[in-house]
């Protein structure tokens, strides 16, 4: 990671999250318990987060799969493009632990962060250049007003050169955040990692 | 329920948001096919009518609720529709459908309801109190867990249909 970033009670440093109610112990969790926890994330089995989720196993594997697949498949829309979608949902949500993971990724693919401290700063006017302000603008839209999308903010993205895809893409990537966002901040509360609460 | 199949002919967001098999914008969709396998796989999951310690009159319901309050009112349809088709409680199905939690007695579906405005409309809110209320009517661990992920899953799927709409309108100017 390169500077810390804090602004509006977000940040880029790492943070850890506690779950409300309790957790499956891997000591008595299931064989399909566990092998779900594998297939969904390779720290899923010391977080709280999938250790929660992991009550419900058959749930899981289905959520985990679909994340999985709308932030790393190949082609289409680039990786720090979607992690920008899914920063800008985590801003306006105001999920700090989603947004600290997706502002570390998108400073890892992009090799820069300027674009986070203006998410961080004013999420509706983010953007370092056209594209980034269209990607940040209709990420905004479709999370804040599902039912206005029309065809003009699809051309709004065509008009900076998004294909199809990459359209596509993008309504995963903002998508899958209105579903992990919900979860983050209803379920548990994210902390720093010596235990201080990070909101 | 383990893993369900997968029917590329029975999906219910290209139903919800009109794609007709073989059309431009199905095709385009397909190519992310683990991603509409998933999103179908959840649905079935989460309605699944074999799941404790949460009846499906009462997912139907959330989701039917949860909907309303985002404005998707197709994606309520499909909803109305399944939960019109169990023997579901008339009184809970009229305050899912155009009324407020706050008008069934104390309970189970009254706190679910609660839950999912709050998951639904003001997700940021969300504190230890709020979700503590659901152990306090009853509700397990597992089905809070199953409960929480169908709000979510329920904001997840009624943008993927309001985007793919709006995709196709964009493609027939």
């Amino acid at each position: 990671m390169s500077n810390v970033i804090k602004s509006n009670g977000f940040t880029n440093e790492s943070l850890e999250w506690d779950a409300w109610l309790d957790v499956i112990t891997l000591e008595q969790a299931s064989q399909d318990q566990i092998k779900v926890l594998e297939e969904s994330n390779p720290k899923a089995k010391t977080s709280d987060y999938y250790l929660f989720l992991a009550h419900q196993p058959d749930i899981l594997r289905q959520r985990s799969a679909a994340f999985n697949a709308i932030m790393y498949a190949p082609g289409g829309l680039s990786r720090a493009e979607r992690e920008l979608g899914s920063l800008v949902v985590s801003r306006i949500n105001g999920c700090v632990y989603c947004a600290s993971v997706h502002a570390q990724r998108f400073e890892q693919l992009a090799k820069r962060s300027d674009t986070v401290q203006q998410v961080f700063d004013n999420p509706h006017g983010a953007g370092v250049d056209a594209r980034e302000k269209a990607i940040a603008r209709f990420s905004a839209e479709l999370t804040e007003q599902p039912d206005a999308i029309d065809a003009a903010k699809i051309a709004a993205l065509k008009e900076v050169g998004l294909t199809d895809l990459e359209v596509l893409d993008l309504i995963h990537s903002i998508a899958i955040f209105a579903w992990a966002n919900r979860l983050m901040l209803n379920l548990g509360e994210p902390v720093f990692a010596d235990g201080r609460p990070a909101e | 329920m383990s893993t369900p199949i997968y029917d590329i002919g029975n999906d219910v967001i290209d139903q919800l948001a009109g794609l007709q098999a073989g059309s431009p914008l199905h095709v385009l969709r397909h190519q992310r096919d683990k991603v509409a396998a998933a999103s179908q796989g959840s649905y079935d999951t989460l309605l699944d009518p074999a799941l404790e310690g949460i009846g499906l009159d009462e997912r139907l319901l959330v989701a039917l609720y949860a909907c309303r309050l985002a404005g998707a009112a197709e994606v309520a349809d499909h909803y109305r529709t399944r939960a019109q088709a169990l023997p579901v409680d008339a009184q809970q199905l009229a305050v899912a459908d155009s009324g407020e939690p706050e008008q069934l007695a104390p309970g189970r579906l009254r706190a679910m309801l609660v839950f999912t405005r709050a998951l639904t409309q003001r997700p940021v809110e969300g504190d230890r109190a709020a979700i503590e209320k659901l152990p306090a009517a009853g509700i397990s661990t597992p089905a809070v867990v199953a409960l929480s992920q169908l709000i979510a899953f329920i904001s997840y799927q009624l943008r993927v249909v309001a985007g793919l709409k709006a995709m196709q309108a964009a493609a027939a100017r």
